[in-house]
């Protein structure tokens, strides 16, 4: 009796089953992001589900700091999904390996014909020149001001990123801070986020290339010469001065010394998307600043997590409908701009007034057009972006600056000779 | 030393008659009894092992790539014994197994002789001072990251209130000085629960007789443990250290998890280190290496403190 119950409930659950297969088109979306974010995702999916009948979105979250390596697993096991979040500076990796297929036939053309500039750059694989990732927004950092403590020492606030601090103001001001009553670190570069993250060469490379050197020479693509020359040995140097002075928040003490009570921290060398928790907290008395001048040019980061469809999906069509449905998604648009996301399509930047002219973080938009460089696009930036942390946590606690960057730049380059040079950048000249 | 072998040894020797039919039937049956458990071996741990000799001499990535597979014999080896990184590493682990020993077998064997008493609630207690082993590490982790907090968090109150405010915070975690130190204080925590029940089932080994015969020979309580507790312990100390050691060289979790790897390489391992090449910079030939050579290590390590216990008579 309760045997006959059993296998009658076998059964109907393997029909189920089979009727569902056969005429429901189910696509995997893996991504990343914080629980509100997770949540945001998942609603997407349930209104796409909704609107087309017959499709099935099963949403695959993986953790942010530890997304690539879960990626890796994915391939391994031969189970990518159809639609990823990837982190931009690792497209070229991606699009070398052969995991990505060319976006721009699966996305509608509004969303195509909308995109920023340095949307499409940062979705684009410089080999073939074709678009492989799109994304509703793009990213920055900017340098933010306790307004208090800046008007106590006297401080020149710029208005435009054509003005912004000088290397010499910027370390006269941080002195000057260091000895205020009430500041406890006159700056926080967010070591809180860890020593193991993309934040450090996504924040600290553009230091460098402000100070005229890079990573790796993006002609010739070869570290060494170019990662422990001078130039970068010095801005290094710079930052490791900063720390030594103690004018740093050191990493155990958190990513909110800048908002916390009674402001220990005077200034923040932080994200566009810390705006709105530092705001939240501080109001009126936040200055948004573009990052200073450390050479003869400015420079800051750009990319950010974008949407790619992969080469092995079954449903390539019904991923771009899905990647276009949840770019163009209100709901979608208002969770990122609560978080004060960074405009990467032209309509989500008019409906996002914060970065308009006059709004509180016109500067950050300012900065996409005028000093953003993006992290080398090219198949080694894994290597690149590892070795680069390795180098600067070994610099911020004491460690010789040349001989960090000069051991970064030889596994960089170790890397690239293991990979025949990846081509075909290396016949690119 | 005799004594403590098991008797199975002796039992399967007892007598071997010559093969007769029932005897092949009976071979057939331990046959297929043994096959499943041979079979999975062979395929999840022996063939694995010897596979990873082989993609440590070559150029193997994590994932799939466009550039061929290559043949490179000793290259990835080579290349890890020329990356300072690697000996720092090295040396961490052992400064890690260094202090480790001492306190988290101390700490497991002075639990275990307080909870071999006969006293009220002693199961209780053994279940309470177990918990911590039970509890994942990650989760102790979240946990003494926070009791670690600087300037703020509960350790540096707590040292700055018994101190009197002379004692300055210290930056457990995030200064290269402190930094492994803070990892052997909460490794030990977490783990002595697995070495003290190894203890306690130990003490229980030895037999009520040997304590009776003592006192009736005169012993007091501090002889009796020297010269009946301590000997009746020996090849539980052996099992126990060489667990620990063994364990201690394969740190990860609480590395990946609260400092990965640094502050300036201070907490660096050498599993951490193979995870990172494997998994960061997606090389599988050389972190395969670098896993064989762990292997090597520990084996020698086994082998030669086996050796040195042997010589003390154990």
């Amino acid at each position: 009796m309760g045997n006959r119950l059993l296998s009658s409930l076998i059964l109907t659950a393997a029909m189920s089953a089979t009727a569902q297969a056969a005429d429901t088109k189910v696509i995997h979306v893996m991504h990343q992001g914080d629980p509100a974010g997770v949540a945001a995702i998942g609603a997407v999916a349930k209104a796409f589900e909704a609107e087309n009948p017959g499709v099935d979105v099963e949403t695959i979250y993986a953790p942010h700091d530890a997304y690539n390596e879960k990626f890796s697993a994915a391939v391994m096991a031969n189970q990518l999904p159809d639609v990823m979040e990837l982190d931009a500076p690792f497209l070229a990796n991606y699009v070398w390996s052969g995991y990505l297929q060319p976006i721009k036939p699966l996305i509608d053309k509004d969303v195509l014909d909308d995109m920023t500039n340095s949307n499409i750059v940062q979705g684009t694989y410089p080999v073939d020149k074709d678009l492989y990732a799109i994304g509703l927004t793009d990213s920055t950092v900017v340098l933010y001001g306790n307004r208090k403590y800046l008007e106590e020492i006297g401080a020149r606030i710029p208005t435009s990123v054509d003005d912004a601090w000088t290397r010499e103001e910027f370390e006269g001001y941080l002195e000057k801070l260091s000895k205020l009553d009430g500041v406890k670190w006159p700056i926080d570069t967010f070591r809180g986020y860890g020593i193991k993250t993309e934040w450090i060469t996504y924040a600290y490379g553009p230091i460098l290339q402000s100070s005229g050197c890079d990573l790796i020479d993006r002609t010739t693509w070869k570290s060494a010469g170019t990662l422990d020359a001078d130039a970068c040995v010095e801005a290094l140097t710079m930052m490791q001065t900063w720390v030594k002075n103690g004018w740093v928040v050191p990493q155990s003490a958190g990513t909110n010394q800048f908002y916390a009570e009674n402001n220990p921290a005077a200034l923040a060398l932080g994200g566009h998307w810390f705006y709105a928790e530092a705001a939240a907290a501080m109001k009126d008395d936040i200055v948004v600043m573009p990052l200073p001048k450390f050479g003869a040019k400015g420079a800051s980061p750009n990319g950010t997590w974008i949407w790619a469809v992969t080469k092995t999906s079954e449903h390539p069509d019904v991923a771009g409908k899905f990647v276009s449905f949840m770019l163009k998604d209100k709901e979608y648009r208002t969770f990122i701009a609560s978080k004060s996301g960074y405009p990467g399509l032209k309509s989500f930047a008019a409906e996002s007034p914060l970065y308009a002219a006059g709004g509180a973080m016109a500067i950050a938009y300012e900065q996409a057009s005028k000093t953003a460089i993006a992290r080398p696009p090219y198949p080694a930036y894994p290597t690149i972006t590892s070795a680069f942390m390795q180098a600067v946590d070994e610099a911020f606690n004491g460690g010789d600056p040349k001989a960090a960057l000069t051991a970064a730049a030889e596994k960089i380059d170790e890397d690239i000779e293991d990979n025949d040079g990846y081509p075909p950048f290396g016949d690119q000249q | 030393m005799n004594m403590q072998q098991s008797p199975v040894p002796s039992l399967a020797k007892q007598k071997r008659p010559a093969r007769s039919k029932s005897d092949r039937g009976r071979l057939l049956q331990e046959a297929s009894m043994l096959a499943p458990a041979v079979l999975l071996l062979t395929l999840f741990l022996i063939v694995p092992f010897f596979l990873s000799f082989w993609t440590a001499m070559t150029n193997q990535p994590l994932v799939p790539r466009p550039t061929p597979l290559r043949f490179i014999w000793f290259t990835n080896f080579v290349r890890i014994f020329h990356d300072d990184l690697f000996w720092t590493a090295l040396w961490n682990v052992s400064r890690f197994t260094f202090w480790i020993l001492p306190v988290q077998c101390g700490l497991a064997f002075a639990t275990a002789l307080l909870l071999h008493q006969k006293m009220p609630f002693r199961n209780l207690l053994r279940g309470m001072f177990f918990l911590p082993a039970i509890t994942s590490m990650v989760v102790v982790c979240v946990i003494w990251g926070t009791l670690f907090q600087y300037p703020t968090g509960p350790f540096n109150q707590i040292l700055g209130f018994v101190s009197g405010g002379y004692i300055q915070p210290i930056d457990w975690l995030g200064d290269p000085e402190w930094a492994m130190f803070s990892i052997v204080l909460l490794s030990a925590w977490q783990a002595y629960g697995f070495q003290m029940i190894v203890y306690l089932a130990g003490l229980q080994g030895i037999p009520d007789e040997l304590y009776d015969a003592a006192r009736i020979d005169g012993a007091n309580a501090v002889q009796r443990f020297w010269h009946v507790t301590m000997p009746g312990l020996r090849p539980t100390h052996v099992f126990v250290l060489l667990i620990t050691t063994i364990q201690a060289f394969k740190l990860y979790t609480q590395v990946a998890i609260l400092t990965q790897g640094g502050p300036k390489s201070s907490t660096e391992t050498v599993v951490h280190y193979m995870v990172r090449a494997g998994f960061e910079e997606q090389k599988m030939g050389y972190a395969s290496a670098v896993s064989v050579i762990l292997f090597v290590i520990v084996l020698i390590i086994a082998l030669v403190q086996r050796q040195l216990l042997r010589r003390f008579d154990v």
